[in-house]
């Protein structure tokens, strides 16, 4: 694939996509200034989630799917928690719903600090790594460390450990901390804050590639609160279903030379989730000490059509979560039972949640006893797919002139504006759905 | 064994195979460490944190995951012979993880079964832990691995001594805990008699069983705590499933699922899948 | 109501209880006692009566517990729960030193801050003061104490609760521990419905007493808590017959029964975690990522783990479960006797209810050993402290062999050891570790340690350069009798680097000679590049009045000695065995190999002295790794006579 046929045929190629979560091929071939081909390739081992769940209880399904991702174990173990109790109907302690939010603000935190600090901005300061980086401007990762530690320690706290955290069952949780617990987390919490603040002052200084496009935006929206884990699936051009809906509007399909799915809308459309989905979608619904900043570093059209100031809306969530996670604190009174009990039937219901690289749908069919009889996951990064694709198509022409070490490093950033989780996205289709 | 590296700054592999990514984030995770590990350890392979990229050789390699693709198999010697040490951290590398559930069942049928095209996926018939290939140095359980056993093993090896990681039962770090136990208490089947500590009896503290993560421990009395299970009102398929977990491809839990009724998932993906793929590619699916 | 007088009983109304526990509190103590976490009554802090579990009790069986509610307002309505007193004077982790290592070598060691609580433990049953009094002659009896627990221990204050509802797994009546109250509170309580029948065991106990506002206990209220005492007792029964137990249980060593227990027993831990006097500790060290600085941690252990019997390149002296389980129970309700005058077990029953899979120990010890003598035995003095680290320095360094090193060591503050006795010391290194080492001979000033590198501490060890600093224990253990060989013959086994600590014992008969008769030394090793002292054995060799043999394995090009094991030196030897006292040390199979062909050459084994290696963590005999039968050997070994070992030498699994 790396030959270079004609005179006028450029090949970027990037074997093995580095500062991403799993394992990734970019490859990229352009042919008199134009892409032929761009193709993000994912040889991610694949491990058949959705095969391992079958027969399974509900609560193992919870700690099963939680291993797809060791970044965003706490993704996985709400959207097919919420899948679950939707086929059984469990309603959810309005406190418990709190702690959920707290956990997941966990996971925010420590997703994003580890995105932006580690990952993405060695990109913008020219460097090849975190550590790197480290040696000019200590302070800078330190302060990063920090904040992710912080998204850690709340994870740690309610679920007992940050990666595949141990404490989410069907229903609410096997254990709840007391208020003591939460508060003592408190002064770590409302230094973050400060923290994050900084942190968006750093990235809006930050020098984003110019590159401008429209695209289609799709996040969760709640009538009450910023895109978690509850409301309808919209987007910025008028798709509005139900949370268990998602196969009204979108639909996987395989393709070859990839090992995971990508997905499209019905009219087979590429579009965007994540941080800048929900920043453009739900900026309202922002905290206001996050919208607050949000007006002051004034890049929310930024954010909506250059997918490298994903970092600002990143940095943005951040924010936003350390503010919601202290609220939460301080008005968290445990509830009386940990868990609302519920009763096996048979049944099927899907159920997303806003991961933070976007949404994550989990879809199950249930037997008599609860068992799951077929699952379908959709993960974020699969959605994206389509977009980085058609995003390096539209980005490379802008880096041709750049020497070639540099023209691969821009398209690199470019995947990496986006998060990829590609041990996420590594699962498949379910046969039945594709023959539905 | 773990020994002093000749050299001032170790040079330092990460590398995965088939896994959640969740190891090598332990490591990462290690935010009061992590600076000061690096200032003592040249990171010379980790792609998840480094554009560097250095194919060995190593002093150590962490390796994550577990074997189960073609090309796996093939880097899995090569990194090998480039490491003077080679440590397997977390459950998929050193008990092939929850991907080895596949084991059991007849991987054709399973890969037909997910896949709308089965003929676009390489994949191993079965994912395996990094010692059924290679010779294995050091482990670290767990799923994930523990950060505090990490940063003993990061210790130990930097200071030439052994690491510090017990083979005793999560019972023993449970009741040092002063935790009640739930299995005595609350009738809640519990793996924690029969598995490696390391995670500091993380569930038993939430209220919960054990779920095994950090995979047998020496000289695991299955049978006996199976018999306990099932006394306790569980039937066996639940006895087998609690096996069934992240390490349930390790011996003896291995055998207990097998024991117990097998993996429901399992033999019911095989169905699925030859009533799905007709006879023709019934013809050309594995033994 | 009024202070009743100093001789009469006084009376609490249970609405006077909250006042004991702001009394205990205003002592400035926390409080700690019965409050239900978990789905079970465990021990944890109080501050008011609303923490205790009034109403709650609990129903017991093997390997089960369940909550249950009683119709009466008691406080203590509940036999023992999981937790046991011993967390709280024999902590789970605790730091035991801090240590240090610089770039150059240079080391120290001092003590971990410590911090020790005021406590006074609110509810402690008969047996659990059975329980204390039994860690204290464990801890505090022997010639080494733990002064750890000492200031725990008195820095508590007992308030005993008279037990009225035993657990259908109790056996306190057995193992004459309870119910009954007798000694060991400071203060003891009796609960009726109404109210406490209040005594003070002791001055410290009478302070707070006299204090309360105690009614005179009524002639009904204190017929009612004998009645209730009584009942408690017959509820009991007497499940375990005790007569004879010590030696009914170890004349079935080789009983079927144990594997058979094997096959339940998970090896899990929880019923020494849960025992009240079971006290065997590892240690480990914690090190920043330098090695620079390291704490020094002991944590529970058991004779459960896969390493607790276990010794350097693999060796493990209790493979199998059976010989764990076998080690546990023979210890708790036999060896323990012989080493500590009393049972380990007081019979709370705490080991059967924790059990997971309800492996109950009195039916095994009446299966094991069944009915009926009375044995007993009176104890022990105490005296001073577990030794700290001093500072040595590496003299001199002489390779012995490829793996092999003798490190001379002196102490830069001029102590002078030659005249210590003990076998062996403590050698520790910062954020290395700690292993036991035979003297294999002393100095003036210090003495020379012989390491071979078979672990990642001795490699660093024996990596060690002149200027280099350790840190030693004072010598530890029991030596050869050398004295006791004037005027016999002396035959010297010893095989690999079993010779280096019968080194001294040719130093010693070679400062007087005269005073022995024949000495013949054999010694066997591997291979002719594995044999220690070469210069030294051929100077002795040199010499009229010793005979020396020496036998490698494997022979190679260069080696022009014997060849085979090391008994076959002496197999055609004419000394007469009678007259002479032996001394072995080597791998175990040497040594009973050497021990038979002794015998057989007419040495009894009141003559015969072997070392015997086992695992040694503390060295002190406080950490209970190294227990062979009866015998710590760290403490009472680790040189032996056949004699005293009896039939624990050669022992499968012991």
């Amino acid at each position: 694939m790396t030959t270079e046929s004609a005179t006028f045929e450029r090949s970027f190629h990037v074997e093995g996509i580095t500062r991403v979560e799993g394992e990734g091929t970019l490859h990229l071939t352009v042919h008199d200034g134009q892409v032929s081909d761009a193709r993000l390739k994912i040889f991610e081992a694949p491990r058949y989630f959705e095969q391992l769940v079958v027969g399974r209880a509900p609560d193992e399904v919870i700690d099963i799917t939680a291993r797809i991702c060791g970044i965003c174990p706490v993704a996985y173990q709400i959207s097919a928690a919420g899948a679950f109790e939707s086929i059984f109907e469990v309603q959810i302690d309005p406190q418990v719903r709190a702690l959920r939010r707290l956990l997941y603000a966990g996971e925010y935190i420590e997703s994003h600090a580890l995105h932006v600090y580690l990952l993405h901005a060695p990109d913008f300061l020219g460097y090849a790594s975190a550590i790197d980086l480290a040696k000019d401007h200590r302070a800078v990762v330190e302060q990063g460390l920090a904040l992710k530690k912080v998204g850690n320690a709340l994870m740690a706290l309610l679920g007992g450990r940050s990666v595949h955290p141990v404490s989410l069952r069907v229903g609410g949780f096997y254990h709840v901390p007391r208020r003591a617990e939460l508060e003592a987390l408190r002064p770590a919490l409302a230094n973050a804050l400060t923290q994050a603040q900084a942190t968006l002052d750093l990235v809006a200084q930050f020098q984003a590639p110019p590159f401008e496009r429209p695209v289609r935006f799709v996040s969760l929206k709640h009538p009450a609160e910023y895109p978690l884990f509850d409301g309808r699936i919209v987007s910025n051009d008028g798709i509005d279903v139900g949370i268990g809906e998602w196969r009204a509007a979108f639909r996987e399909e395989q393709h070859e030379g990839t090992n995971a799915l990508h997905a499209r809308t019905l009219s087979g459309e590429t579009y965007q989730l994540g941080p800048s989905a929900r920043v453009t979608n739900a900026a309202d619904q922002l905290h206001p000490i996050a919208r607050e900043a949000l007006a002051r570093i004034g890049l929310q059209e930024e954010i909506a059509r250059n997918p490298f100031w994903s970092i600002a809306a990143r940095a943005l969530e951040i924010l936003h979560y350390c503010a919601e996670a202290l609220e939460i604190i301080d008005a968290y009174l445990p509830p009386a039972a940990p868990f609302a009990p519920w009763t096996p039937r048979a049944g099927a219901a899907g159920w997303g949640s806003e991961a933070p690289r976007g949404i994550l749908w989990h879809h199950y069919e249930t037997d008599e006893q609860g068992l799951v009889r077929s699952a379908q996951i959709v993960p974020p990064t699969s959605q994206n797919q389509g977009q980085i694709e058609a995003d390096l198509r539209a980005f490379a022409p802008a880096v041709l002139s750049l020497e070639h070490g540099e023209a691969t490093r821009r398209l690199e950033q470019l995947v990496r504006s986006y998060d990829p989780c590609i041990s996420c996205a590594t699962h498949f289709l379910d046969l039945t759905v594709e023959g539905a | 064994m773990i020994r002093a590296a000749t050299t001032p700054h170790p040079r330092l592999g990460v590398v995965k195979l088939a896994s959640c990514d969740g190891c090598q984030l332990t490591l990462l995770n290690l935010e009061d460490e992590l600076l000061a590990i690096a200032e003592r350890l040249d990171i010379v392979e980790f792609p998840e944190a480094t554009s560097h990229r250095s194919n060995g050789p190593y002093d150590v390699v962490l390796v994550e995951g577990s074997v189960s693709t073609p090309e796996q198999l093939e880097q899995i010697h090569e990194v090998r012979r480039e490491a003077k040490l080679l440590v397997t951290i977390g459950a998929c590398a050193t008990a092939g993880g929850i991907q080895a559930l596949r084991n059991f069942a007849d991987h054709d049928a399973f890969r037909a079964a997910v896949y709308a095209h089965p003929e676009y996926i390489e994949s191993l018939a079965t994912a395996q832990p990094v010692a059924d290939y290679v010779k294995v140095d050091a482990e670290l359980r767990g799923c994930p691995i523990n950060a505090a056993q990490l940063v003993e093993l990061v210790t130990a090896l930097l200071t030439g001594r052994r690491p510090n990681l017990p083979d005793e039962a999560v019972c023993a770090a449970c009741k040092r805990a002063g935790r009640v136990c739930v299995m005595v208490a609350q009738g809640i089947p519990c793996l924690g008699p029969v598995t490696m500590t390391g995670c500091g009896a993380l569930c038993p503290g939430y209220s919960r069983g054990c779920y095994g993560c950090f995979g047998p421990r020496e000289q695991a009395n299955v049978s006996s705590l199976s018999r306990q299970f099932i006394s306790l009102g569980r039937s066996p398929q639940e006895a087998g499933r609690l096996f069934a977990g992240f390490t349930g491809y390790a011996e003896p839990y291995r055998d207990a699922i097998v024991e117990l009724g097998g993996l429901p998932g399992a033999s019911l993906a095989g169905e699925r899948a030859h009533r799905a793929m007709g006879a023709g590619v019934n013809a050309e699916g594995k033994s | 109501m009024t202070n009743v007088t100093k001789s009469a009983i006084g009376f609490l109304p249970r609405a006077g209880f909250q006042h004991l526990i702001e009394l205990l509190a205003e002592d400035g103590r926390t409080v700690i006692g019965p409050t239900v976490a978990d789905g079970a009554i465990v021990y944890g802090e109080i501050h008011h009566v609303a923490d205790l579990p009034q109403g709650i009790g609990a129903e017991q069986a093997p390997g089960h517990y369940r909550l249950v509610h009683h119709a009466d307002e008691r406080f203590f309505a509940y036999a023992v729960g999981p937790t046991s007193w011993k967390r709280f004077v024999f902590p789970p982790t605790l730091a035991l030193g801090e240590s240090r290592r610089d770039d150059h070598g240079h080391v120290s060691f001092g003590p971990a801050p410590r911090e020790i609580p005021r406590l006074a433990f609110l509810g402690v049953r008969a047996c659990e003061l059975a329980a204390l009094g039994i860690e204290d002659r464990v801890f505090l009896g022997g010639p080494y104490t733990d002064e750890d627990y000492r200031a725990r221990r008195a820095n508590t204050l007992i308030v005993a609760v008279q037990c009225a509802e035993p657990a259908a797994t109790c056996f306190c009546t057995s193992m004459g521990t309870g119910p009954g109250i007798r000694s060991g509170h400071d203060i003891a309580l009796i609960e009726l419905d109404e109210g406490f029948i209040v005594t003070a065991g002791t001055p410290a106990g009478s302070a707070i007493v006299t204090r309360l506002d105690l009614a005179e206990a009524t002639a009904e209220q204190l017929t009612a808590g004998a009645d209730q005492l009584a009942a408690a007792r017959d509820r009991i029964g007497d499940p375990v017959v005790t007569a004879g137990l010590h030696d009914r249980l170890l004349a079935k060593l080789e009983s079927p029964r144990w594997a058979q227990i094997a096959e339940r027993c998970l090896a899990c831990t929880n019923c020494t975690a849960a025992c009240p006097t079971c006290f065997c500790t590892s240690v480990s060290q914690r090190s920043d990522l330098d090695g620079h600085t390291a704490t020094t941690e002991r944590r529970w252990d058991s004779c459960f783990t896969k390493g607790f019997a276990a010794v350097a390149l693999g060796g493990n002296f209790r493979p199998r479960v059976q010989d764990r389980y076998r080690q546990w129970l023979t210890h708790k309700f036999a060896t323990w006797i012989d080493q500590f005058g009393t049972s380990g077990c007081v019979g709370c029953g705490r080991c059967i209810t924790w059990c997971p899979v309800g492996i109950d120990v009195r039916e095994e010890l009446n299966v094991i050993a069944p009915p009926p003598q009375v044995s007993a035995g009176p104890a022990e003095a105490a005296q001073p402290h577990a030794p700290r680290s001093s500072v040595f320095r590496v003299e001199g360094v002489r390779r012995e062999t490829h793996d092999t090193v003798t490190l001379a060591l002196s102490t830069p503050d001029g102590i002078d050891w030659s005249t210590a006795r003990g076998e062996f010391v403590m050698v520790s290194l910062p954020a290395v570790g700690a292993v036991p080492i035979s003297i294999s001979r002393r100095l003036p000033r210090g003495l020379e340690l012989t390491i071979r590198a078979v672990g990642p501490t001795t490699t660093v060890l024996t990596g060690l350069e002149r200027g280099a600093e350790v840190g030693l224990s004072a010598p530890l253990g029991h030596g050869w009798p050398v004295a006791a060989a004037q005027e016999h013959d002396v035959v010297i086994v010893g095989g690999g680097m079993g010779l280096a600590p019968l080194r001294p014992i040719v130093d010693e008969i070679l400062a007087a000679r005269s005073r022995y008769g024949d000495v013949h030394i054999y010694y066997g090793a591997r291979t002719p590049s594995d044999v220690l002292y070469t210069e030294e054995l051929a100077a002795w060799a040199a010499r009229d009045d010793l005979e020396v043999g020496v036998t490698v394995d494997r022979a190679d090009a260069t080696w022009l000695g014997r060849v085979g094991v090391v008994t076959h030196l002496f197999d055609r030897a004419r000394w007469d065995g009678t007259k002479a006292l032996a001394f072995v040390c080597g791998p175990e199979r040497m040594i009973q190999a050497t021990v038979n062909a002794l015998a057989g050459r007419g040495l009894t084994p009141d003559r015969i002295f072997i070392s015997m290696e086992r695992h040694m963590e503390c060295g002190v005999g406080l950490c209970g790794h190294c227990q062979v039968g009866p015998f710590f050997v760290c403490k009472d070994g680790p040189v032996f006579s056949l004699a005293q070992l009896g039939d624990v030498f050669g022992r499968e699994g012991i």
